[in-house]
């Protein structure tokens, strides 16, 4: 098999076909929950809408185990905050500030911005393993979570860990060829990016709507979030 | 059949409001931290996210490819009539609507309000518990859940009247503030009624009580029934309005004053004409302007008092400040806070309906006692609230605990310290 071939595949038309598949799919997810309508809120607000989504943004942001109120949830599943945390670190600094993948967006976007040294992004790379290591055995071990999990969330969990599996491999120039490596990145990219609009996954653009509900729903009632 | 008109009601309920935060959820199941009734019982069933399940495959299956893809692969099946029997007992006798829930969800969604449209879909099909179907007819037909009559609050007010020596004002029209009681206070504390005529009286409010618009009370919230909830709130509204009242005033009842607040200018589809307040906001107001003066540390007397945050009153309602404010004064260092305490406080146990629901009896006691603990642990012999359902809950819980822990409200102890 022609693997550079291959990689020139999977990295070039493969890739923007997935990248098409990708925004096309999250665009029909936003106009079918769109489409659904919104009532408008004829209540009086007691505090201000617009000051509760700051505090809702702001809130969901501040996930550290000493704030006060994280405390009690994170005593009681301490490994989800942990190891979902670190997933998403990692996960969000190796594909924004690895000097890789912001060449990938600056391809795409035209501009690029300033990243971090291989070393540093590498070990978060590592703790995003890690964490979704302990996430997919919190998964089959947790009485709650394993009756809120079937096979769609399994299958989130590999769509993601497949890609950065492999980023790893591919870096550190493990098991296989790096053209070789390098492909099956790329598949494993191209196929999440298919995967993301029609699972769970979404979540990222659907955090944007409900802590913006939540601000404003609850900023109305002169409660913090 | 059972299960279709259910569905029915979910796809009317799901607007992308609702749609949004469904497709939010990351099925992390944190919010289980949050619920006192998976903490008492510990099975996993009554973790929050999975009383909007019901709520989440309707929606998928109805309106996405996803859903209709796992039904026709058979990962997932269509909801069925046993569903709706099995979600009752989750969303029903083990949730309170309390809201803790969402404070806890890293994805902000709003959990309670879903549990709220699934409640709703099971009522529809008929598999509500029967205590609340039957506390709901009872109050279409007669006003209050518990049958109290017209005749039992003209009776309850000439008795109120008399006792302290003015004639109480009934249906008064053009009066500034309606005040709204409940079922609860004609059945349990009277005197409620004496308390807060005084604290109007003592404010030199021009209010007045109606026999039209007794309960604030709404079995249509509490079951999840929006016709049953807009009769009920339609008579406060016209009765209001017919008064000309400028505010309606709720007295020690939580969802009543959320229904009215922000549930009914919806059903209206308009702002109302007039303003609704709960009487823990006006009382904590009042001092805070210096419209009533409280003969301070009137009950700092060797008893320890704590304050029990009502879910619909305090968390949703926002009113934190204002009763403790009262309490500070009243009470002095003898008012010790429960840990946690305002919007992340735990419920009593007893909201959302589950005291009319006797199957959910064990549960509920096992709730409170998450609530027992907490009371113990602030070194409180009094526990001091603003919400009459709760503070049956705790008189019942500290019987069933056989604890000589006390329950009063906020109001009677205000009414007391008044200086004139
Ligand atoms: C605004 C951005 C995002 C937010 C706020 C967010 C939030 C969350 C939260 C709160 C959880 C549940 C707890 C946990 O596991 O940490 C979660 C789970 C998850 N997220 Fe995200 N996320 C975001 C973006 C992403 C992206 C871009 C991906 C992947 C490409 C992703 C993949 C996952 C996966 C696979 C899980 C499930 C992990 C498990 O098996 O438990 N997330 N996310
Ligand atoms: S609203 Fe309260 S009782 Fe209901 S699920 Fe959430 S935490 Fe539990
Ligand atoms: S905490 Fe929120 S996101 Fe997590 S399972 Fe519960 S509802 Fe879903």
């Amino acid at each position: 098999m022609d693997w550079n071939a291959f990689l020139a595949f999977t990295r070039g038309p493969l890739f923007y076909a997935s990248l098409l598949i990708f925004i096309a799919g999250m665009v029909y997810r936003l106009v079918q929950v769109a489409m659904l309508g919104w009532d408008k809120d004829q209540s009086v607000a007691r505090g201000s809408k617009a000051g509760g989504v700051v505090k809702s943004f702001l809130k969901g942001i501040l996930i550290l185990p000493f704030i006060p109120w994280i405390k009690g949830a994170f005593q009681k599943r301490p490994i989800m905050y942990i190891a979902g945390g670190l997933f998403h670190l990692g996960l969000f600094t190796v594909i924004f500030l690895g000097t890789p993948h912001m060449l990938v967006w600056k391809s795409l976007l035209g501009f690029g911005w300033p990243t971090l040294a291989l070393p540093f992004v590498d070990w978060l790379a590592v703790a995003a393993i890690i964490g979704m290591l302990v996430l997919i055995v919190y998964r089959r071990t947790d009485a709650v979570l394993r009756l809120l999990s079937g096979p769609a969330e399994y299958l989130n969990w590999l769509f993601v860990f497949l890609p950065m599996i492999s980023g790893y491999i591919m870096t550190h120039h493990l098991f296989f060829r790096y053209e070789v490596a390098y492909s099956l990145h790329m598949l494993s990219v191209d196929w999440m990016l298919i995967w993301i609009p029609f699972s769970r996954i979404s979540h990222f653009m659907f955090y944007f709507f409900s802590r913006t509900i939540r601000g404003v729903e609850w900023g109305k009632r002169a409660v913090t979030p | 059949m059972q299960a279709e008109t259910a569905i029915n009601l979910f796809v009317k309920k799901t607007g992308g409001w609702v749609a949004s935060q469904l497709e939010a959820c990351t099925r992390c199941g944190l919010c289980a931290t949050a619920c006192h009734y998976y903490e008492a019982t510990g099975k996993p069933e009554f973790a929050p996210v999975w009383k909007v399940e019901l709520l989440r495959r309707a929606y998928e299956q109805r309106f996405t490819l996803v859903g209709k893809a796992k039904v026709a692969m058979g990962i997932e099946k269509p909801i069925s009539d046993d569903d709706i029997k099995e979600w009752s007992v989750y969303d029903f006798h083990g949730c309170s609507m309390c809201n803790k829930c969402s404070f806890v969800c890293p994805m902000g969604i709003d959990i309670a309000s879903l549990i709220g449209a699934v409640r709703a879909g099971i009522t529809a099909a008929g598999e509500a518990p029967a205590g609340l179907v039957k506390k709901t007819e009872v109050q279409l037909a007669t006003g209050s859940p518990n049958g109290a009559t017209r005749e039992d609050y003209a009776a309850w007010f000439a008795r109120t009247s008399k006792e302290m020596g003015k004639e109480l004002p009934v249906d008064k029209k053009g009066a500034h503030t309606l005040l709204l009681l409940t079922n609860l206070e004609i059945a349990g504390f009277p005197n409620n009624l004496v308390a807060i005529a005084k604290i109007l009286d003592a404010a030199k409010i021009d209010w007045t009580l109606s026999l039209e618009a007794r309960d604030a009370f709404n079995m249509g919230t509490i079951i999840g029934n929006g016709k049953a909830m807009k009769q009920l709130a339609d008579k406060v509204y016209n009765t209001a309005v017919d008064l000309g009242v400028k505010r309606v005033l709720v007295s020690c009842c939580g969802h009543g004053y959320t229904t009215l607040r922000d549930k009914l200018p919806n059903v209206m589809g308009k702002p109302l004409p007039f303003e609704v307040q709960h009487i823990a906001e006006l009382m904590g107001v009042l001092v805070r302007d210096g419209k009533i003066k409280l003969q301070e540390g009137y009950f700092a007397n060797g008893h320890t008092y704590t304050f029990h945050d009502s879910c619909k009153i305090q968390r949703a309602g926002g009113i934190m400040d204002e009763p403790r404010l009262v309490l500070r004064q009243l009470a002095g260092d003898s008012f010790h806070e429960m840990l946690p305490n305002r919007k992340e406080a735990i419920c009593c146990g007893g909201g959302g309906g589950l005291r009319a629901i006797p199957e959910a009896y064990d549960i509920r006691m096992a709730a409170f006692g998450l609530k027992v603990d907490q009371i113990k642990k602030a070194g409180a012999d009094t526990v001091v609230t603003t919400c009459s359902n709760c503070r049956l809950q705790f008189k019942e819980g500290f019987e069933h605990y056989k604890l000589d822990t006390q329950v009063t409200g906020l109001a009677e102890l205000m009414s007391q310290a008044i200086v004139e």
